[in-house]
């Protein structure tokens, strides 16, 4: 079934995303001084504001100019490669047909890959990202709510991220770890999965602040 | 172990250091935008622009290449993190003075990443943009795609630079950085960690008695862990690996750079570059040119890239060229 969403829907999910990213950005940190510098968290905190910030403005009601705004200020980040991919996703948001949202995350998607040769199993953001898609697109033909597609898409983020525990990078500056990176898992991945959780508990709650229950 | 660094809020790191480094350099460079390093002078009309973009924490790279005969504009991003792409398209609008802009490029995930989106951007903006990738780190292996760019910038900055300066046409300046970007081989080694200055914690971790060859400009792992070994073995064991690599015959031109990583001092890499010298000597390889000292560094990561390249009259040339630029200057 085919589910639009406004942009009110979206800043609600945003706000989701924010506050599970304000809640764990240091554990995001931690998990970042294993194979990487540290300072994914960081870069995290800095993205999710931005993110807020566009679908604050006023002026428009219309939710991919909002995505548009959102992916270009999250791209000038300046936090390396998560940051810019995480712009080119919302970004390419605003490049599907329709305000289904399961079309649009399919779009941002698109958008990622045409960036990144990254699959799953690389450990990367894709392990989580990938698996939540797939996740919301299978939802959307089965017929369920927005509700329901968003928290499969959740689950299957964090069963991703959760995964990646037992992966060695392939990708990125991590990938010259090697073996290293085993037993810890992949940052970019866990905030995917954040963000994924977010949305869901913002959609959810009432039509005012989100919750992080 | 706790991080002793002078430092004030995490946050303010990048833009306190760039206050600084444009302050000190007031005569040669200036911050532009947000936060881009230009020239104080811009380029004139009808000459090549020529830009880069990279992580900050490793100075003084990649931004005291800024000035007359070298880069005309750097974007410096986060602490050991690419810029992201809206900046480099502002510096490439700024660095485009009629006749093209070239955008220099060290081979890492986040860089290439931020450097295909501006590619696109400025594209679709009708620039004349070309991207020449540094990947000259041979102990990525056989793959250039796994090779990262490491001290190589400096030449590729230095003769492209210097070509663009000249008034050398955009094709024969991309053809002069691809060349020598072609012809350089680095290795690197570290024997310390750093500090991630905003987070403050270590980027690797290495035994007291080891040293790791092939490490990453951000202590990404290397192949060759062995026990630390004396200034004339590593140099040598080094030394050997590259000429090969880039296939070195008796009688060519090799232009050499020692760099240290941060607290590695002159002391030592003046007895490694020794060591360097007396191989070369023995191969019958000529010097050319060498620069010994810190050019990009880790923080206070001990241990030091040594880069090889291989020369012909026009490369020397350029390399001879002059400069201003604040941490590379050529009379």
């Amino acid at each position: 079934m085919s589910e639009c969403i406004t942009k009110d829907d979206f800043r609600r999910m945003v706000a989701g995303a924010a506050a599970e990213i304000r809640l764990n950005h240091l554990m995001l940190g931690e998990l970042d001084c294993a194979a990487g510098d540290g300072d994914h968290g960081a870069t995290m905190l800095r993205a999710v504001e931005k993110l807020e910030k566009a679908f604050a403005l006023d002026g428009t009601d219309d939710l991919k100019i909002c995505l548009s705004a959102a992916g270009w200020s999250v791209l000038g980040v300046d936090g390396g490669a998560s940051s810019s991919l995480l712009g080119v996703f919302f970004g390419g948001m605003a490049d599907a047909g329709s305000n289904d949202l399961t079309d649009m995350f399919e779009a941002g998607l698109a958008a990622v890959r045409k960036q990144t040769k990254a699959q799953p199993g690389d450990k990367t953001m894709m392990d989580a990202l990938v698996p939540a898609i797939i996740a919301l697109r299978r939802a959307a033909n089965a017929g369920k709510s927005l509700e329901e597609a968003l928290y499969d898409a959740a689950a299957s983020a964090r069963a991703g991220a959760e995964a990646t525990r037992n992966l060695q990078a392939r990708y990125g500056r991590a990938k010259f770890l090697g073996a290293k990176t085993l037993g810890v898992p992949d940052p970019g991945a866990t905030s995917i999965s954040l963000l994924f959780e977010g949305f869901y508990n913002g959609l959810t709650s009432s039509k005012g602040e989100p919750t992080n229950a | 172990m706790k991080m002793k660094k002078f430092i004030n809020r995490p946050e303010n790191i990048v833009a306190e250091l760039l206050e600084g480094f444009a302050l000190s350099h007031q005569d040669k460079i200036r911050l532009v935008g947000n936060n881009l390093v230009a020239r104080a002078v811009p380029k004139a009309k009808g000459k090549v622009g020529v830009v880069t973009l990279g992580g900050s924490g490793h100075e003084p790279g990649l931004s005291g290449f800024v000035g007359e005969g070298m880069l005309d504009v750097s974007v410096p991003g986060e602490i050991f993190a690419a810029p992201g792409a809206p900046r480099c398209l502002e510096a490439i609008r700024l660095a485009d003075y009629g006749a093209g802009v070239l955008f220099i490029v060290l081979n890492h995930a986040g860089d290439v990443l931020s450097a295909n989106l501006t590619m696109e951007m400025a594209k679709r903006a009708g620039l004349n943009v070309k991207m020449t990738l540094t990947h000259e780190d041979i102990s990525g292996g056989p793959n250039p795609d796994d090779r990262r760019g490491l001290v190589g910038f400096l030449p590729v900055y230095k003769v492209a630079g210097a070509a663009a300066e000249e008034g050398q046409p955009f094709d024969a300046c991309f053809e002069i950085a691809e060349r020598m970007g072609r012809n350089m081989r680095t290795l690197a080694v570290a024997v310390e960690t750093a500090t991630h200055p905003s987070t403050g914690q270590p980027i690797f971790e290495l035994p007291d008695d080891e040293m790791e060859i092939g490490m990453g400009q951000h202590g990404e792992a290397g192949t060759g862990r062995m026990k630390l070994k004396a200034a004339d073995e590593t140099a040598e064991i080094m030394l050997n690996m590259l000429l090969s690599d880039l296939d070195v015959k008796a009688g060519e031109e090799l232009l050499v750079i020692v760099n240290g990583a941060g607290a590695t001092t002159l002391m030592e890499l003046f007895i490694l570059f020794r060591r360097v010298d007396q191989i070369l000597k023995a191969k019958e390889i000529k010097l050319a040119r060498a620069k010994v000292g810190e050019f990009i560094t880790t923080q206070e990561q001990a241990g030091f890239q040594l880069m090889i390249a291989r020369m012909d009259q026009e490369l020397i040339r350029l390399w001879d060229a002059p400069s201003n630029a604040p941490y590379f200057v050529v009379r």
